[in-house]
């Protein structure tokens, strides 16, 4: 379980989270939806420790991450698997190098070992053909794909964490790592999606939560959420292009 | 910026020095990154060292063989050359060279890392930022930049050698002779301690930059800039006292 208690947090004066609240379980498929700049990468920049919050408590199965030091946290950040925004490919490593970072790191693997892992991870996304590509050469779909990939390379996750993987991609591409997504939890695995494409959120998830100056004022279910009370929540929806409610 | 800021910045600007010194004695050891900074450091900013050095030493010999030439001093152009050269101005032109190009790099290659989410990314992955991207870069600076400085004051003899002796018409027997004079244990020492310090300055100075990044593009301008600014700062000021510190040890008299 994941729990976010009365959590705040500032970019120096600017406050970009008040006293967010909220609990996720390592099985759910999670939708965190908002406007841009209203705290949700940095929910998940929290969530692993990257940043550290002013006030409140984030627990991962009960340990508070504020009290654990970097060598525990790295053991709390291998039961996530989290793909940044634009992929976050490394620019001086070709697509195999990238994909083979973390097996590097982790393993004990041959060259050929890698090799062969390499290549059927990335057979898995069909880009066994990009594997001496730089990530400059790359598409925005291939970014990303590669992405989510090296990050499941090294470890097996118990959670995705997805922050805007759909952001500035074609339909045809956003489709593709849509379904990606939606394959690689189809194990149980749970995954926290923050994103402001509310029909690529509605495709995904089962549980939506809306994130505005800093809390969460919405946590609920499609139906919940296609109903909303929420006037923020309505602007939002008109992405969807639905008939006016009767 | 706000003292607290300040405080906080110099704070961690200390810290990171410290570390990227300390894990280069700890595994795992990223060689391979090392060698790339060498190389991009190094072997990158080759060219324009020799040719800033070949002028400097070229300017400064020209210089010398018109004043002294009045005064009936031209023997000591290759003294002076000498001495100018591997004491002061080697290192620190090369120095500003390479803060120049290979710091500004530095910084801004880490800022776009920043700003792109692979340094978090590194984190995530269990790599600690410090040993994966500045201990190799301060390696490399520690010991390019002196390679270079040696280099770039032989050329600098060298286009020294060519004015006062094509142009100046001093023996070039007097002129080498009195380069090998200079070429004692305190001079090279003086040049060789210079070079090692002011390369750790730019790494250290350049990776925080870079790695404080923030804000986009401006922000990412704003570091490199910094970097760039502070690492001359940096190499003037503890040039100073480098020479201060050198001419107690060594006994140089005033």
């Amino acid at each position: 379980m994941i729990v976010f208690d009365r959590v705040s947090f500032s970019y120096g004066t600017h406050e970009v989270l008040r006293e967010a609240s909220f609990s996720v379980r390592f099985d759910e498929r999670v939708a965190i939806l908002g406007g841009s700049g209203e705290g949700k990468t940095t929910l998940l920049k929290l969530l692993l420790g990257l940043l550290r919050l002013d006030s409140g408590r984030i627990l991962v199965e009960g340990k508070d991450i504020r009290d654990q030091s970097e060598e525990e946290l790295r053991e709390i950040r291998m039961q996530f698997s989290i793909v940044f925004q634009e992929g976050a490919l490394f620019d001086s490593l070709n697509v195999k190098e990238n994909v083979a970072f973390g097996l590097r790191e982790y393993t004990k693997m041959t060259e050929g070992e890698i090799d062969r892992k390499v290549r059927e991870l990335l057979g898995r996304v069909g880009l066994e053909d990009a594997m001496d590509l730089m990530p400059e050469e790359l598409s925005g779909g291939m970014h990303r794909r590669v992405a989510i990939i090296r990050s499941l390379a090294a470890f097996d996750p118990r959670m995705f964490l997805y922050d805007e993987p759909t952001a500035g991609l074609d339909p045809v591409n956003a489709d593709i790592i849509c379904r990606l997504i939606l394959n690689l939890s189809k194990d149980g695995k749970g995954f926290i999606i923050v994103t402001h494409k509310v029909f690529d959120a509605l495709r995904l998830a089962d549980r939506f939560m809306f994130l505005k100056g800093g809390s969460i004022i919405f946590d609920g279910n499609k139906d919940r959420l296609m109903n909303p009370s929420v006037p923020e929540i309505q602007l939002f929806l008109r992405e969807l292009n639905l008939p006016p409610a009767p | 910026m706000k003292t607290k800021e300040w405080v906080s910045d110099l704070q961690n600007f200390y810290l990171l020095s410290f570390q990227g010194l300390w894990v280069l004695m700890k595994r795992p050891f990223y060689s391979k990154d090392a060698i790339e900074q060498m190389d991009y450091t190094g072997a990158g900013s080759l060219f324009i060292v020799l040719l800033v050095s070949l002028f400097i030493g070229m300017a400064l010999s020209l210089q010398l063989s018109a004043e002294l030439s009045v005064l009936g001093f031209k023997m000591y152009i290759g003294k002076i050359v000498g001495v100018s050269i591997i004491r002061e101005i080697g290192p620190v032109m090369t120095g500003l060279v390479f803060a120049g190009r290979a710091g500004s790099g530095m910084a801004s290659e880490l800022g776009s890392m920043i700003l792109g989410h692979q340094v978090d990314t590194l984190r995530v992955f269990g790599v600690d930022p410090i040993k994966k991207l500045v201990a190799p870069r301060i390696l490399s600076s520690v010991i390019m930049l002196p390679a270079l400085t040696i280099i770039g004051d032989t050329v600098s003899i060298l286009g020294g050698y060519y004015i006062a002796v094509f142009v100046g018409h001093q023996s070039a027997a007097v002129y080498w002779s009195s380069i090998r004079g200079v070429l004692n244990f305190e001079n090279v020492l003086s040049g060789f301690v210079k070079p090692f310090v002011f390369g750790y300055l730019i790494a250290c100075i350049s990776c925080f930059m870079g790695l404080s990044t923030k804000g986009g593009a401006i922000g990412l301008r704003r570091s490199t800039t910094r970097a760039v600014v502070l690492s001359f700062i940096g190499i003037i000021v503890a040039d100073f006292i480098l020479t201060r510190i050198l001419f107690y040890l060594l006994g140089f008299t005033l």
